[in-house]
């Protein structure tokens, strides 16, 4: 006997677009093209034009990011070397921008800023790309099992997730990346690169430490309610293995709330580290940063306010466009809260 | 409701107590040579003999975490270079790069937080609960949707950015500064203005699109249209009986959020340099400060654990419609 499992998805309720293909498909036996939610939700994406234009300016980021080598070299110029010829002697660069220095050079050390401001763009998004992917992956393992498996593990990881998010987060991100630094060989003596290469990881064990939870605890909760559902019996009737049962039956019904969270958590993280690298608990020194820039500018930003926007401009272009490309995933997976 | 509230404060305390424990493991226990970092460069053999023992260092683990707890609760003194300091319960530790007992230094800081805090809250919440309700009795005019999209917009930009973009070109702004609550109001809120200013802005956003969500689906409800059939004035039906019922909502999310903000306060603090709980912090990862960094988690723990349980028990008073379970 054939099986009859067909794989139910869940469909987001009171969705106008699935309604309409049901009526439609109930009272003509013609088969329509059915799509799934994430189809429908990524058609509806791509005719948001708010949503597109931000799309394409992270795009441009993501690209300036992997070619700052090549376009530093267009320049003709790399964030290491000093310039000291162009910097007076209290400390002030002699030159604004200049077809040798495109955005100008740096007060007291007198690298070249176009080269720094490419090289920039990296942290930024490295940084937050790697913290996203790691708590992504851990809060949707966590989740599924600890909603799936119910009784002790479940309570056990409850409690942990309600432990990190009880943890003050900017306090501890502070204190423990402290600790990090001092546990991985913050030896004295260390090469500049060394350490900030250090701080580079720690930041990034920090920053994923505390984000897991918040995910973990939304996929918990829809597995609870997932996992009374009859195709989950079906499958376990069946005697489908659990982790099969996890990843591939209840796995692709998550996939709406994953990416929402993910698109939403994505900016919040480059703010996250351009904002402690401000505070001087965040990346260091030699690493190209567009945070530890606007914290050096500080002291210029009268004389020398191209030092300072520069940086401000990338961060606060780079976030607004994540967020609201975040608002706008969110309204299409859950057109609920469209406004 | 006994048995609720006893199950979530233990709860509480749990999480307080591993926090309490995690930390300790974390700063003194890990090979991070704390005697070596207050000692300095120039240290002798003998002088960090006498700092080890004065933080006992030299004892078994669990010896002195319980040292720290009986502190807390007793009191302890320190020995340092011939000096004894005592340190009163609750003794939080020693700093040795300021001098001075950690809980001093914490109760100096903590008001500062807490004034910036509050003050913010009173901005946000005044200006995002109005504007939000104007949006939602105009809803989908213009001005509706320029104030949507304001608020949209302020809310993307990174909150640092706004704070420090604040406090380097908004000169008009009075001078930030702390003075005392109790020395002088005048000059405590003028030197706060800037902060509350910048705080309540960036919050009053968000509170704009809570408040108008929520009046949105308060005005639809039936109680509200016979309000209005018994031709009571539309500002009455939208203030008197609309908005009490609206901001229960907003409520719970604002408790949460004066939680976040108290421990989390440190880029308005640091931007406009007022010397709260997180620049204290900071100042302490700086200098490698460990008691004060553990004290400045330890507190903010307690803050946190204690404004959620708070919020939960507000809540079901608030909102009579919330079951116990």
């Amino acid at each position: 006997m054939e099986p009859m499992v067909t794989e139910p998805r869940a469909l987001p309720a009171g969705d106008p677009d699935d309604q309409v293909e049901n009526t439609a498909s109930a009272a003509a036996p013609i088969r329509t093209l059915s799509k799934s939610p994430t189809r429908i939700a990524l058609g509806r994406l791509r005719r948001d034009k708010v949503a597109m234009i931000c799309a394409i300016i992270c795009a441009i980021y993501v690209l300036i990011a992997i070619f700052a080598p090549v376009l530093a070299r267009l320049e003709g110029q790399n964030p290491t070397d000093l310039h000291q010829s162009l910097i007076d002697e209290f400390g002030y660069p002699t030159i604004g921008p200049t077809g040798e220095h495109w955005f100008g050079v740096e007060p007291r050390l007198g690298r070249d800023l176009f080269a720094r401001w490419v090289y920039g763009a990296r942290p930024s998004l490295i940084v937050a790309g790697a913290v996203t992917a790691i708590t992504t992956a851990v809060g949707v393992v966590v989740g599924l099992v600890a909603g799936f498996s119910g009784g002790w593990v479940d309570r056990v990881l409850s409690w942990l997730i309600d432990l990190v998010l009880s943890l003050p987060y900017l306090l501890f991100a502070i204190a423990s990346s402290a600790v990090l630094v001092a546990i991985f060989g913050g030896a004295e003596g260390a090469a500049p690169e060394a350490v900030a290469r250090i701080r580079f990881i720690s930041l990034i064990c920090v920053l994923a430490f505390f984000g897991w939870a918040s995910l973990a605890r939304l996929v918990r909760g829809q597995v609870l309610s997932l996992r009374e559902r009859e195709f989950v019996s079906a499958a376990r009737v069946l005697g489908i293995p659990t982790r099969q049962v996890l990843f591939k039956e209840l796995l692709p019904n998550l996939v709406a709330p994953i990416v929402v969270s993910v698109s939403l958590a994505l900016p919040g993280y480059v703010v996250a580290e351009a904002g402690l690298t401000v505070l001087g608990a965040g990346l260091i020194e030699p690493t190209p940063s567009w945070g530890l820039t606007i914290s050096a500018a500080t002291t210029y930003y009268r004389a020398d306010p191209l030092y300072l926007w520069l940086p401000v401009l990338g961060i606060t272009i780079l976030v607004l466009a994540l967020s609201l490309l975040g608002d706008a995933v969110r309204d299409a997976f859950d057109p609920r809260t469209r406004r | 409701m006994l048995i609720y509230l006893l199950r979530r404060i233990a709860s509480a305390v749990s999480v307080i107590v591993v926090t309490l424990v995690a930390s300790f493991g974390l700063f003194f226990v890990a090979p991070t040579d704390p005697a070596g970092v207050i000692c300095g460069q120039r240290c002798t053999p003998e002088r960090y003999a006498d700092i080890s023992a004065s933080l006992n260092l030299d004892e078994p683990v669990v010896q002195q975490v319980g040292e720290y707890l009986k502190g807390l609760v007793a009191g302890r003194t320190y020995h340092s270079g011939g000096l004894t300091i005592d340190c009163d319960a609750p003794c939080l530790g020693y700093s040795y790069t300021l001098g001075q007992p950690v809980t001093k230094l914490i109760g100096q800081a903590l008001p500062v937080t807490v004034s910036i805090v509050l003050g913010g809250a009173v901005v946000y919440l005044a200006v995002g609960i109005l504007a939000g309700v104007v949006a939602a009795r105009r809803r989908g005019t213009y001005l509706d949707r320029i104030m949507v999209g304001t608020s949209l917009g302020i809310n993307a930009v990174p909150y640092f950015v706004l704070a420090l973009l604040v406090a380097l070109y908004a000169t008009f702004l009075p001078h930030a500064g702390y003075h005392p609550l109790l020395e002088n109001p005048l000059t405590w809120a003028v030197g706060l203005l800037a902060a509350w200013l910048t705080l309540g802005v960036a919050n009053a956003a968000a509170y704009t699109r809570y408040a108008r969500a929520s009046m949105i689906e308060t005005l639809g409800e039936d109680y509200i249209r016979t309000a209005r059939a018994k031709g009571i004035s539309e500002r009455r039906v939208v203030y008197r009986h609309g908005l009490r019922a609206a901001v229960t909502p907003i409520a719970t999310i604002f408790g949460l959020d004066l939680a976040f903000q108290l421990t989390g306060a440190i880029f308005t603090e640091a931007m406009f340099g007022l010397p709260g709980l997180g620049v204290l912090t900071l100042r302490a990862f700086n200098q490698y400060d460990l008691p004060v960094l553990m004290a400045g988690v330890l507190i903010g723990s307690v803050v946190l654990v204690a404004m959620n349980l708070l919020v939960d028990i507000l809540y079901t008073i608030l909102d009579p419609r919330v079951r116990l379970g």
